[in-house]
């Protein structure tokens, strides 16, 4: 019993705070849009540096937006600043040259990915066990645009190059070269023990690496006699002096990229060493990462905000203290006091972890390793604290630490093992998906395999096209109220995976509702663009086959046909009254189907719809708009057409959990061959026997039953249905479906809609609430009228056999009772 | 809060007066504003971020107009050249239809103008229209120009105002003048109007719609 895989030194976090610039003046676009408040474009930006995996790199965890422009930023934060070693404990030069070692391969890993750090200092270097170091806030200048979105400037006194300062408080010069620089600085000050020109004001030690340009003799040298280190200097090893000195050259070009020094001689007995020595969190098989620890901890009662406002980095002042005194009429402000907040905050507050500790403290060892393939007896019954959440309400689940704990940690198991363990990923995501691990589970679930990037890659999402014009209109559009999808980095990518889309897909066009259905891919996979396009590739001919043909009319008509059937099978009185009142779902159902509800719903709420929908199969959204009417029945039914249309068109709050369970159970109960549509992708063995033409069939008002369906129910189950046979007391007599029930067409009087009139039988049909009934006739004429009258009569699960009769003579002898006469 | 438009709100003193309803149909490229018109007209708001419509949305709002009451019963179509398939059967039998363009955009124009075409050649031939050239108040990024609009719409015999969704200019203008052009000369029991969806859909029932009520 122990939290100790939990309390390892590098699993610990911490946040820092700033603020992004507010607009001045004008609030529009070009586009006539509100422009995007830099705290968004901040936040889309940042997404890429959770991304970031390296030994010596502090992971980012999360960006989090206050009020008022507040941008919180959190980030693994362990160990010591290397500043606080300065002057203190000396460090051999050995151990200097792993540290340098250490911050050139952080430093190139982020050049390579195209990112400059432009404020490295000892304060950001965090020493760890055994000089092992990393670096913090290394992200600042790129998520804040080359620091545009941001009105302090981004540097670090005394480190930053000389040609920085030149660039004057608003530069954004972004040559990594700067970097270099920096830790040639760093690398001084480690050397000499000394923090440089401690003693100065900011404008004496700005001027003081101003003046390192004039003169050519050895920056490093001229530093060390300025601080009386001379001797020190003459000390340095020649190749770990003459890094130093590389790096300090005044001109950038004159400077080595990273690249250049991790070439050095002085580094090479490192590169061996250090594949072994990776670190301990985040490889193959790890138990669980940084990213899940964070989750947990909120998840526990832990909060960013709070304990930031604890510590007062943030502190509310009074509104009308920040009214300027003048405002023009163009917007632009005069007389406002600059709220010293506003300015750069260096200080980190690290996160308590102890509440987490405490939660999870009894959960013993073994749930780090769920065993799964074999199941062990002894280990089940030595595991006393087994948790079960399962009869908890899904929202509370998911806000359940223990739970998401134990889903976690055995999700992400089985993660590793995908596609192999892909049934078992099936298996579990029936139960619930944790939040955390959803994008990667749907994209098991969706079947994504291989080299998706690949793939992505290779197309062409850039040539500007005729649908540019309608895809741009509607980003601006779509699920907006999220921050990540009304980022400017959000737009940029849905517009490109929705182009990759047509281009892929040149037998489909762009309509309206396709960027809807891709905004829950992206927001899942948001750091992983090709992901979120292959699960939507998948998902479309899945649940969407031929939707988005440039005449999808033919699709959409059948599909809306099904889904009236639907209604009329599983709730006559409904369909009914809808019928009656002509509210077809043409006139609203549309968005729903095509969109797969994810354009009539807000995101958290598609989620929750969508884990249940991919593990359906392609009618599975059929009973998912069944039961929203379903739980909007009695307003339905109390209202008329104009009452029910606004109903609507502006959406009521639905229950998603009751939604969703309600759609399981008509999806599980409802024969497959009720819901089976020519136009699905999977095969269906009802289409391979049918004769009538789709257009007939979609003017039925009941749906149809296949044989197999039938012949199963009567084999199988024969509880679960009512055989009505309408043909001649002859032909009956003749032969018949065993346990069926003959209520001959001929005798009814149809005029009046009265289930009496079908005689004898009429109480077992008006009595039925689940059974099955199947009418079975041979006459087309018969078969029309019949069922229809049952429906009228509110009788519910009315279906006719496909085909008549005939179709179960040569099939099934067994299910008939044949009398010779 | 919402408010609701001035007219709704105008205090109807005489519970006598007529009560008619008609049929409205938006139509106009995507993204010119419909919805929000209708959102501003019934609802009095405005969302920046207003959702792209999908096949069409129904509303309804009373405005008063002396001593009558007219109720709209106001569809907005989706504007995507794709959605072209449905809007006849949200145009058919329509009283009314305003056709929007956006004034900071030549194409949406040059929409409008065959929207009009349409609805003269296929929609109730009494059909009363008016132009809307919206988003008047971005005029600074302005590409018709309102002689151009205007000139056309005297032409067709059409209403013409620039509007804005956004300020709330001209919007419940636009809809009063529709209705004090609307013919109203009949007067109708109520506003039991769960009759009207009916009409909507049955194909050759135009002119029955129109008959429905103040003709
Ligand atoms: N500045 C300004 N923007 C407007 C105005 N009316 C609408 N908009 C904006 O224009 C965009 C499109 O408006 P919608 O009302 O969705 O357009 P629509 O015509 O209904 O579009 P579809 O549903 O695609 O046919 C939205 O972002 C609105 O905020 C206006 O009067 N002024
Ligand atoms: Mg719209």
């Amino acid at each position: 019993m122990s939290a100790t895989l939990l309390k390892n030194s590098e699993l610990q976090f911490g946040a820092t705070t700033f603020f992004a610039k507010e607009h001045k003046g004008e609030t529009c676009g070009s586009n006539g849009l509100p422009l995007t408040p830099n705290s968004i474009i901040i936040y889309g930006k940042a997404q890429k540096l959770k991304l970031f995996k390296h030994p010596n790199l502090c992971t980012y965890l999360d960006i989090i937006r206050g009020k008022h422009e507040r941008t919180v930023i959190v980030s693994q934060y362990c160990g010591v600043p290397l500043s606080n070693y300065l002057n203190k404990e000396e460090f051999s030069f050995e151990d200097i040259t792993k540290i340098a070692y250490q911050i050139f391969l952080a430093l190139n890993y982020i050049h390579e990915k195209k990112i400059v750090h432009r404020s490295l200092s000892t304060e950001n270097i965090l020493v760890q066990e055994k000089n092992n170091i990393k670096l913090f806030n290394y992200g600042l200048f790129y998520m804040t645009d080359n620091g545009k979105l941001v009105s302090f400037p981004i540097i670090q006194l005394i480190y930053a190059a000389p040609e920085v300062y030149l660039d004057g408080p608003n530069g954004n010069l972004s040559n990594p070269k700067v970097d270099v620089w920096s830790a040639g600085i760093v690398l001084a000050e480690l050397v000499l023990n000394k923090p440089l020109w401690q003693s100065l004001k900011v404008g004496q030690r700005i001027r003081k690496v101003l003046s390192l340009v004039q003169g050519n003799t050895s920056i490093f040298e001229r530093i060390a006699r300025e601080h009386n280190c001379y001797e020190k200097y003459l000390s340095v090893p020649d190749d770990l002096k003459q890094v130093i000195e590389d790096c300090l050259n005044i001109m950038p070009c004159d400077r080595p990229t990273v690249d250049t020094v991790l070439k050095n001689e002085l580094f090479a007995h490192f590169k061996t060493v250090n594949q072994t020595n990776r670190s301990k969190i985040c490889e193959p098989f790890e138990q669980f990462t940084i990213e899940e620890l964070y989750h947990w901890w909120q998840l526990a009662g832990g909060d960013v905000l709070l304990e930031l406002k604890k510590q007062g980095l943030i502190r509310s002042s009074p509104p009308i203290l920040s009214l300027p005194q003048m405002v023009l009429i163009d917007g632009s402000i005069l007389g406002q006091e600059r709220n010293p907040a506003t300015l750069y905050d260096s200080r980190i507050i690290q996160m308590p972890l102890e509440g987490l500790y405490q939660r999870f403290e009894h959960i013993p060892l073994n749930c780090y390793y769920p065993l799964i393939h074999s199941k062990s007896e002894i280990l089940s019954k030595a595991d006393d604290s087994s948790y079960n959440a399962e009869k908890l309400p899904l929202v509370i689940r998911e806000k359940d630490p223990e739970h998401q704990f134990h889903r976690v940690i055995l999700l992400r198991r089985l993660l590793h093992g995908y596609p192999y363990t892909r049934d078992l990923i099936i298996a579990e995501s029936i139960k619930d998906i944790p939040p955390l691990l959803r994008g990667q589970i749907w994209a098991a679930l969706l079947n994504v395999r291989g080299d998706y990037q690949q793939e992505y890659i290779k197309i062409d999402k850039e040539t500007p096209t005729a649908t540019d014009r309608q895809i741009e209109v509607d980003i601006p559009r779509c699920h907006q109220y999220n921050e990540l999808l009304s980022s400017s980095e959000g737009h940029r990518k849905l517009k490109r995976i929705l182009k990759a889309w047509i281009y892929k897909n040149s037998q489909y066009v762009y309509w309206q509702g396709l960027d809807s259905l891709t905004a829950p891919f992206l927001f899942l996979n948001f750091n992983d663009e090709a992901k979120a396009f292959a699960c939507l590739s998948n998902f479309i001919p899945k649940y969407l086959h031929n939707f988005f043909l440039r005449d999808n009319s033919a699709i959409i008509q059948e599909y809306l046909s099904k889904f009236s059937q639907l209604i009329a099978f599983q709730d006559p009185v409904l369909a009914n009254h809808l019928e009656s009142i002509n509210f077809i779902p043409e006139l609203f159902a549309i968005p729903w189907f095509l969109t797969m509800f994810s354009h009539v719903f807000p995101l958290h709420k598609i989620f929750h719809l969508w884990d249940k929908l991919i593990l359906g199969d392609s009618s599975f959204p059929l009973h998912v708009g069944l039961s929203i009417l379903t739980q909007l029945r009695e307003t339905l039914l109390a209202s008329g057409f104009n009452e029910c249309i606004l109903l609507f068109s502006d959406l009521p709050e639905v229950d998603m959990e009751q939604c969703v369970n309600f759609s399981l159970d008509t999806y599980s109960t409802t024969p497959k061959s009720i819901t089976a549509r020519t136009q699905q992708s999977e095969k269906s063995p009802y289409i391979a026997t049918m004769d009538i033409p789709v257009q007939d069939l979609n003017k039925e008002k009941f749906p149809r039953i296949s044989v197999d369906d039938v012949v199963s129910l009567i084999r199988d189950d024969n509880d679960r249905a009512i055989i009505v046979d309408i043909r001649n007391p002859t032909h009956y007599a003749r032969s018949s479906v065993k346990g069926s029930i003959n209520i001959p067409c001929s005798s009814i009087t149809f005029g009046e809609i009265n289930i009496e009139n079908v005689g004898i039988h009429s109480s077992l049909l008006k009595k039925n609430k689940d059974k099955i009934v199947v009418v079975i006739g041979s006459e087309e004429a018969n078969l029309d009228i019949f069922p229809k009258f049952l429906i009228h009569c509110h009788i519910p699960k009315v279906c006719v056999l496909h085909g008549g009769f005939n179709v179960l003579l040569p099939i099934t002898p067994t299910v008939l009772i044949q009398n010779q006469i | 809060m919402a408010n609701r438009t001035s007219a709704a709100q105008r205090p109807n003193g005489s519970t006598q007066g007529k009560i008619c309803q008609f049929k409205l149909v938006l139509l106009g490229e995507s993204a010119v504003g419909k919805s929000s018109l209708v959102l501003r007209f019934v609802k009095g708001q405005f969302h920046e971020y207003q959702e792209s419509t999908i096949g069409a949305a129904f509303l309804t709002q009373t405005v008063c107009l002396d001593d009558t009451t007219v109720k709209f019963e106001i569809w907005d179509t989706a504007g995507q050249e794709r959605y072209h398939s449905l809007a006849p059967m949200y145009y058919r039998g329509a009283q009314a239809a305003i056709v929007v363009y956006d004034i900071t955009n030549q194409d949406t124009f040059a929409r409008a103008k065959t929207w009009v075409k349409e609805l003269q050649r296929q929609a109730s031939p009494n059909i009363v229209i008016a132009l809307a050239g919206n988003k008047q108040d971005l005029a600074n990024k302005r590409m018709v120009e309102y002689e151009e609009a205007q000139a056309h719409a005297e032409e067709n015999g059409l209403l013409f105002m620039e509007t804005s969704a956004k300020t709330a200019m001209n919007v419940n203008d636009i809809f009063l003048a529709i209705a004090k052009k609307l013919p109203k000369n009949e007067q109708t029991t109520g506003p039991g109007g769960s009759g009207q969806g009916r009409r909507l859909v049955e194909g050759d029932s135009g002119a029955k719609a129109a008959g429905n009520c103040c003709k």
